[in-house]
């Protein structure tokens, strides 16, 4: 028994060796065919179960007030899907989704989330294309029915690893034999195949990354935008963590994670854009102007949302990511409220400078002006002050709090 | 070719008595003061929520298109026909838009049914799981959206029906063999086999209150058979339109 137990360990060792191989192992951008096509419908009695399920799924999320309302910003996304597919995507359906936290998904039936926490993140829309080429590779290379299949096989293989343990304890549970040993086996085995799991979502991963940086070379988009998009993340979780004292720590870097490393992926991405960009002659484009005149009504609402995540590391970081392109007063303004909330010593006067900044560009904020005003109120210069949230009242006479104000200005 | 092995196994039987023991006996619970809708009452019966899966070896539920379409037509046609009888003013909603509500509030409605039913189950019916705040009262609610559907649907109560079905694969079937087996040599440990699930609430569309609740639990019956499925409506609403009769010639 013991022997047999060295051996298999033995065997445990080998194989955690190659899946650390895999890992690392490319999935090159070729050889990816969709599997399915615009019309399709699942025959097969498990899918069929799948998408039916899914249906409810959906109207839910159809009829979510969560649900972003905002015609033009989903249309814009639907070309986006269009463009890279090079065809029309009835296929495919995006819900924009109202979550501050950087993530889509793909749903098996052509379902797709997008948060606006992705929205906030990325800086031009080859970037937005990189996630939505992902995700649409998740459903053209079917990936849900094929790890559901794998979960069904490997589940079934662990029971009956159980089953047929205990019957073998049972069996030698008389004479010299240890039953025990039957049990460390199988649940070292059972182990085993559990991590085999989530090598199977992480590799899904890779050939999702693959494809969708292959849609993004073939549709004219800078295909080095996907790898920018995990090294500003990476940027702003290191931002995120060193204001919290700690240390930056990817999550996905474990045996028991469903996604490849970030740093693993962003370099294979970026290996995949060179190698993509030797075999091409044509011009790539990211078209920055167009992500950002389609996002800048929905800007407001997107800040907002992310400086209530109460991570002024994360936050400070976006905003000067952005603030890249040049100051405005919007940027300034929530410079501003991510001082103020953080409320560390010294930060009451960095946000009071931020909202002085603000109040000297056009595109101001009404809201700047009141909280510029109060500042300078606290800070003893009272008729600026009074000015400021005169203008405030001015800029915003139905504002919610104009009675508060006005009670201000009248003491 | 897919079947249920528990009820002719008496291991099985015990192992599934000492899972179920946790849930007291079936039992319909009323809110305080509940009489039974008196006068003649506009009652809309919702579209039931119905599925079928199939029990993986591996343990996994998975629905079954099939199975669940011929189960929900069976679950209808059984509630049509307890209405037939009923007369009155009842209602079967046969598709979700005949619910007479808007889309989205019947969709919501349905799924806050599902999930605050299956709280009621955990926290009533399972002593493991009881709530000191629910020790002797019966206030669960679908809330203001039930309220609002009412108005939309000019309706006095609405009749939820949530079930849920399922059958042991082949391969499933093969482990429990082995699982037998198993008991004989003196390790027991048979995985369980398919079940079924089902209960039912009469919503009170002024106030948004479950007023009754019934449910039901059985590993034997199929609701893709019309008499599995009359078994079932019948199970869990017949005591109801029993007190309904009594009331009425009080």
């Amino acid at each position: 028994m013991h022997s047999s137990r060295r051996q298999f360990m033995l065997g445990a060792g080998g194989c955690a060796a190659c899946m650390s191989g895999l890992t690392r192992a490319h999935v090159l951008p070729t050889d990816l065919p969709p599997l399915v096509d615009v019309d399709y419908e699942p025959v097969d009695a498990d899918e069929r179960g799948i998408w039916q399920s899914m249906e409810q799924i959906e109207e839910t999320i159809q009829a979510s007030p969560q649900r972003l309302n905002a015609p033009e910003l989903q249309g814009y996304t639907g070309s986006i899907i269009e463009q890279l597919m090079g065809r029309e995507t009835p296929d495919l359906r995006i819900y924009l989704m109202r979550s501050a936290l950087f993530n889509a998904s793909m749903f098996p039936t052509g379902m797709m989330i997008v948060n606006t926490g992705l929205m906030a993140r990325v800086r031009n829309e080859a970037q937005l294309a990189a996630v939505l080429g992902h995700e649409a590779g998740h459903y053209y290379r079917k990936h849900s029915i094929e790890r559901y299949r794998s979960l069904r096989n490997k589940t079934a293989t662990m029971a009956w690893v159980g089953a047929i343990a205990n019957l073998g304890a049972g069996v030698y549970s008389v004479g010299p034999y240890s039953s025990s040993d039957w049990i460390y086996v199988a649940q070292g085995i059972n182990t085993l195949v559990t991590m085999s799991m989530f090598q199977m979502s992480r590799t899904q991963e890779e050939e999702a990354d693959a494809y969708g940086i292959s849609l993004m070379a073939r549709s004219g988009y800078t295909p080095d935008a996907a790898s920018q998009v995990w090294k500003q993340l990476i940027e702003e979780r290191k931002a995120s963590a060193a204001q919290r004292d700690k240390r930056y720590r990817d999550r996905s870097a474990s045996l028991v994670s469903t996604h490849p490393p970030t740093e693993n992926r962003m370099k294979d991405l970026a290996d995949t854009a060179a190698y993509l960009a030797k075999g091409s002659n044509r011009g790539s484009t990211d078209r920055r102007d167009e992500w950002l005149a389609a996002v800048a009504p929905h800007r407001a609402m997107l800040l907002d949302e992310q400086i209530k995540l109460n991570d002024p590391g994360a936050s400070l970081y976006l905003i000067n990511s952005l603030a890249e392109d040049g100051w405005n007063g919007l940027l300034r303004y929530n410079e501003g409220e991510i001082y103020r909330l953080r409320g560390e010593t010294g930060d009451q006067e960095k946000a009071a400078e931020a909202y002085a900044a603000a109040t000297a560009f056009t595109d101001v904020p009404p809201e700047a002006w009141r909280a510029h005003g109060y500042a300078l109120l606290k800070a003893k210069k009272v008729d600026d002050g009074r000015y400021a949230l005169n203008r405030y009242l001015e800029l915003n006479p139905g504002a919610k709090d104009a009675g508060v104000v006005r009670y201000t200005l009248a003491q | 070719m897919v079947r249920r092995v528990m009820s002719v196994a008496p291991v099985l039987a015990i192992l599934l008595f000492s899972l179920t023991g946790c849930i007291a006996p079936p039992q319909q619970l009323t809110s305080i003061g509940f009489v039974p809708p008196g006068g003649n009452p506009k009652i809309i019966v919702m579209r039931p929520d119905v599925a079928v899966d199939l029990l993986t070896a591996g343990g996994l539920l998975e629905r079954r298109e099939d199975w669940t379409n011929a189960a929900r037509d069976n679950v209808l046609a059984s509630l049509q026909a307890l209405q037939a009888r009923r007369g009155s003013k009842t209602r079967v909603a046969i598709t979700r838009a005949s619910a007479g509500g808007e889309d989205a509030t019947v969709t919501e409605l349905n799924q806050l049914h599902a999930i605050v039913g299956q709280s009621v189950l955990m926290h009533k019916f399972s002593r493991q799981a009881a709530l000191p705040t629910k020790d002797g009262v019966f206030d669960w609610t679908l809330g203001e959206i039930a309220v609002q559907y009412g108005r939309e649907s000019g309706y006095d109560y609405a009749l939820f029906l949530y079930a849920r079905d399922s059958f042991a694969s082949n391969g499933r079937v093969a482990l429990q063999a082995v699982g037998y087996l198993g008991c004989m040599v003196g390790v027991c440990a048979v995985a369980p086999g398919g079940s079924q699930t089902a209960f039912a609430s009469l919503v009170d569309l002024k106030t948004g209150d479950l007023v009754w609740f019934n449910y039901m639990q059985s590993n034997e019956g199929d609701i893709r058979t019309q008499e599995g499925a009359d078994v079932l409506v019948w199970t869990l609403l017949d005591s109801m339109s029993a007190k309904e009769r009594a009331n009425k010639g009080s």
